[in-house]
């Protein structure tokens, strides 16, 4: 068994990539079905960080099932064939019924215009509570997160994103094999049980921030922000579409996006990398590949006009600025990170959950510190995968009566300086030095280093951390004129402003 | 490329089906055994001059390094007519400047390396860290020291920072998370440093010479302890950090000292009217100290009852089961010196909330009348084992778990002994636990929601509230005044 083994270290391919003067070293193995396996060995405790990433996220949904790559994500975590039920065949049949009542249900409700018959729905809602009843006793409840946590799983947790999905848990480097096999096992057999409840779970999720101060104004700025592409909605989509998704819809969900051709599993930490390899193999290569997954088809097409919004609410005055900007990986993205970092990418530094922007930035220093216009001011850049935003923010003193009109003028002001003159060659070596140090801390901690290179390997390949590195290293300041110019238009903006009302 | 390894994975399987057995269900797996012994605290303990003393850790892994200083100074220790100075303090020890250089100066230095340099106040301690390439570590010391050893305060500094965390007091009544957790922990501890806030007045009221009284009275070598970790040889360090040591005048650490005495928690439920569309909900009264002998019972107990994320009883009972809600369990908090608190939690549409709260006060009382199951002892005893070293992940963590057990006064071996204290809890200790801390009877319900819907319930569980006791309705400060809000 060793002897195999030892050749298979010969078939792992290895390689590594230089920024800051470091190298990450990756060995990666694409099995047959198209599945990537990276692994990146450090020496520390006995822990592997096992990540799962899928391709898939917000922006792979569509009007009518919004939401549905995170109420999926919830989804995973109920069982399998072989995991969370006591007898297979027994519950599936239980399932259909309840989704025949469910199905019958959702047209009376969702389909007719009056809402359906009120009598009848009592009838079927009462026929599903008693099969859900009867459905209990099969049921083996969160059984994947137990055997996670009584073999000593931490950092267990699951995320859906615009982009992407992962799956998340740290096991004791002799107890990786348990998450290869539920990994596996749940990409290839998932089965949707309490699929109704939990849709409840994540009604209540959304109301969770819904209650969060400003968050419905936000999201109806990002949808106005982004009119065609699917970053239009949020993450946890529309209540609508979690009310009406179905089991269906869940169904083919999965069987288009959870297969390995189409996924991504990382292991950072301390491990043989061969017997890991082999392990892999055996777990994930056993699933078949799955059909080619087409990218999004809706960019974002030019705005050609400015959009202002306004709203008020329970929450503190404020502005935000928006901007279109092209995607990672863009030749202008290095450039467009500096400006960012020169008026002060980030935010939050230096002040104590305000997003206050780092204390050198030039909007910290103009609008907090010297004409004391604002408690905050920050700038970032966002490129995403398939378009970008390039966001200001920034909260006005109210109690010397600035408005957010105020600030607006402002950071224009701002603005046009750098379309003019660009930045200092110190605010370009000080973003220079950051963006390289920021790539070596972020390979201190495996868990970072997990997700980064996890996410950035299903668009532009992991190599792309150190590329961007290096773009930053090549900007000039006629790069950043450039840029500015180009991208800082009212044609390519929005400009949304939110004052508190007390009364709401 | 691509090719060639789609050939070698090929290949590979072939190598898997002599090498691995097949392996169907999780029950059949076989694990190799795997033995961790965690670090000893002594390995890393060092003194510098002037009684300095700190844990460091050589890290050759990257060109980083890592430094804190953790300070015995808190919140705890601010007068009620200054209170929120720690705040002002958090903002400026920094961007005060010191003696020779100005904040502005320290921090563009910083950033311009790439570095950072961050301060934040706590309870009873304060910590400075500095975080830099190892190519940088002279001069990152140098500026790190200047700030611990001579901070200034300037002015104008300090007058920015009262007029930016004022305005910061606007949105204190906005989340209903925060308004939760700020009026639960005002309900246990009643009035005492622990709960008291900052308002205008108070920040108005606290001074540069406040700031400079505090700095000198508290931030010495004996009252502080450093950690480090990262890319250098300990005994360059060590000659390093004594340089600055050695000139730091010094002092004796004066005892602190607070009432441990609470109010008694009126039982029933305490309301705060918010227009939101869920109940935020926390229900119990203070816990215990994590010095208790009855700690790790606790820790198990809680586990099953409501800590253990989807393993817990709670969890199963209102999210899984019911959908009731997306965030709920229980959990006792800790805190050096003082009882920590004890809550069940949960955030459940109005309609929902008087049964998500029946359902939780059902598990307080099951768990008191009944023993846990062997199942949920093997999970939960099985978890703290396996997952312990996860503790040790990472060096500059592990340094600083260090000097908290030192500054904390905790017993050296806390780690060492830590996985046999869990081992021997049993069955009977959980339920003892569960008895002699979780008390559904004193419980204080605390509400943040909206009135009428909350208090008209649902099919499964009709209003009023009142069933969990006389209901009162709390007015919420105006927290620029601290006088009662106007109706909101």
């Amino acid at each position: 068994m060793k002897r195999f083994l030892t050749v298979l270290v010969l078939l792992l391919a290895s390689a590594s990539i230089l920024a800051a003067g470091l190298a990450l070293d990756v060995k990666e193995l694409v099995l047959s079905n198209g599945m990537k396996i990276l692994m990146i060995p450090k020496a520390g405790v006995p822990r592997v960080v096992c990540h799962v990433y899928y391709k898939v996220g917000s922006i792979n949904e569509r009007p009518g099932i919004t939401g549905i790559a995170h109420v999926h994500e919830h989804m995973m975590f109920k069982g399998t064939r072989m995991l969370g039920v006591t007898d297979f065949d027994k519950d599936a049949a239980l399932d259909r019924k309840i989704d025949e009542v469910m199905d019958k249900i959702y047209r009376d409700k969702y389909w007719k215009s009056d809402g359906g018959d009120k009598t009848r729905l009592a009838q079927w809602q009462k026929d599903y509570e008693e099969l859900v009843q009867s459905e209990k006793p099969l049921i083996v409840k969160d059984e994947l997160w137990t055997l996670y946590m009584r073999n000593g799983g931490t950092g267990l947790n699951a995320s859906t994103g615009n982009e992407s999905t992962g799956y998340y848990v740290t096991l004791p480097s002799n107890k990786v094999e348990l998450q290869m096999l539920l990994e596996s096992d749940r990409m290839a057999n998932a089965y949707f049980r309490e699929f109704y409840s939990e849709k409840d779970v994540v009604m209540e999720e959304r109301r969770l921030s819904e209650n969060s101060p400003g968050s419905l104004f936000n999201e109806q700025v990002n949808a106005a922000f982004y009119a065609a592409s699917p970053y239009h909605w949020d993450v946890i989509g529309w209540m609508d579409d979690l009310r009406k998704m179905t089991k269906a819809d869940m169904v083919e969900f999965h069987d288009t996006y959870y297969v390995p051709n189409n996924c991504v599993a990382i292991y950072v930490g301390s491990f043989d990398p061969a017997a890991l390899g082999a392990m892999a193999e055996k777990y994930f290569g056993r699933i078949p590949r799955g059909k080619d997954v087409e990218p999004i088809r809706t960019f974002e097409p030019p705005q050609y006009s400015e959009k202002r919004m306004y709203g008020q609410g329970p929450a503190p005055t404020g502005l935000q600025l928006m901007f279109h900007i092209p995607p990672e990986g863009h030749p202008d993205a290095a450039a467009l990170s500096v400006v960012a970092d020169a008026l002060g990418a980030g935010g939050g530094r230096g002040f104590r959950g305000m997003g206050g922007g780092s204390g050198t930035g030039r909007l910290y220093k103009t609008l907090v510190r010297d004409k004391e216009l604002a408690v905050s001011a920050s700038a970032s850049s966002r490129p995403q995968w398939y378009v970008g935003a390039f966001q200001f923010s920034a909260t006005p003193r109210v109690d010397k009566n600035v408005l957010p009109e105020d600030l607006e003028k402002a950071i224009w002001a701002e603005v046009e300086k750098i379309k003019k003159e660009g930045v200092t060659p110190d605010e370009i070596q000080k973003a220079k030095n950051r963006s390289e140090a920021m790539f070596i801390r972020a390979l201190d901690s495996a868990m970072g280093l997990a997700m980064r290179a996890g996410r950035a390997e299903l668009n532009r390949g992991w190599r792309s951390l150190a590329d961007d590195v290096e773009a930053v290293k090549k900007v000039s300041n006629d790069d950043v004129k450039r840029v500015a110019a180009k991208y800082f238009v009212k044609d390519n903006s929005l400009t949304a402003i939110y004052t508190r009302m007390m009364g709401r | 490329m691509k090719k060639t390894l789609t050939l070698f994975a090929a290949l590979s399987l072939l190598v898997v089906s002599f090498g691995l057995a097949q392996v169907e269900k999780p029950s059949d797996l076989k694990f190799s055994p795997l033995s961790y012994e965690p670090p000893n605290p002594q390995a890393f303990r060092m003194t510098f001059a002037n009684g300095l003393r700190g844990y460091i850790q050589e890290d050759r892994g990257l060109p980083l390094v890592n430094i804190s200083a953790v300070v015995n100074f808190g919140k705890l220790a601010v007068a009620r007519d200054k209170a929120g100075l720690e705040s002002i303090l958090g903002d400026t020890l920094i961007k005060g400047g010191t003696k020779t250089r100005e904040g502005s100066a320290v921090e563009e230095r910083i950033d311009f390396l790439g570095g950072s340099l961050d301060f934040r106040v706590g309870e009873r301690t304060s910590t400075l860290s500095l975080s830099v390439l190892s190519r940088d570590l002279d001069e990152g010391l140098a500026l790190f020291f200047d700030v611990l050893m001579h901070p200034e305060f300037r002015e104008n500094a300090v007058n920015l920072a009262k007029r930016r965390l004022t305005e910061q007091l606007r949105q204190a009544n906005d989340a209903p998370s925060m308004v939760l957790a700020r009026e639960y922990e005002k309900l246990l501890y009643g009035d005492h440093p622990l709960t008291w806030q900052a308002t205008k007045k108070t920040y108005d009221a606290v001074l540069p010479g406040d700031l400079k009284a505090v700095h000198g009275r508290y931030f010495f070598p004996k009252n502080t302890i450093l950690t480090a970790s990262g890319d250098f040889s300990k005994a360059d360090l060590k000659a390093k950090i004594n340089k600055f040591a050695a000139s730091w005048p010094n002092q004796s650490p004066a005892p602190q000292s607070w009432s441990k005495t609470f109010p008694a928690v009126e039982p029933g439920v305490h309301f705060i009217q918010k227009a939101i569309n869920q109940g935020y909900i926390s229900l119990g009264h203070l816990g215990l100290e994590d010095t208790d002998p009855d700690y790790y019972a606790v820790q198990v107990m809680n586990f099953i009852l409501g800590g253990g994320s989807f393993t817990s009883r709670i969890t199963t009972k209102v999210r899984s089961n019911e959908g009731l809600s997306y965030n709920q369990g229980s959990r006792f908090t800790y805190r050096w010196g003082f009882p920590g608190t004890f809550a069940g939690y949960v955030q459940t549409k109005s309609a929902t909330v008087g049964y998500a709260i029946s359902l939780i006060l059902n598990e307080f009382d099951r768990i008191r009348k009944e023993p846990v199951s062997d199942a949920e002892m093997e999970t939960a005893v099985n978890f703290y084992l396996e997952s312990f070293s996860d503790a040790f992940q990472s060096p500059q963590a592990t340094m600083a778990t260090f000097a908290n057990l030192e500054m904390t006064g905790k017993p050296m071996d806390y780690y060492k002994t830590y996985r046999q204290k869990i081992k021997v809890v049993t069955k009977a200790m959980v339920q003892e636990a569960a008895r002699k801390y979780i008390h559904p009877d004193r419980a204080a319900v605390l509400i943040v929601g909206d009135w009428e819907p909350c208090n008209a319930g649902s099919d499964k569980f009709a209003g009023p509230l009142d069933k969990f006791g006389a209901v009162r309705r709390i007015t919420l400060i105006d927290p620029l005044t601290g006088e009662p809000a106007k109706t909101r």
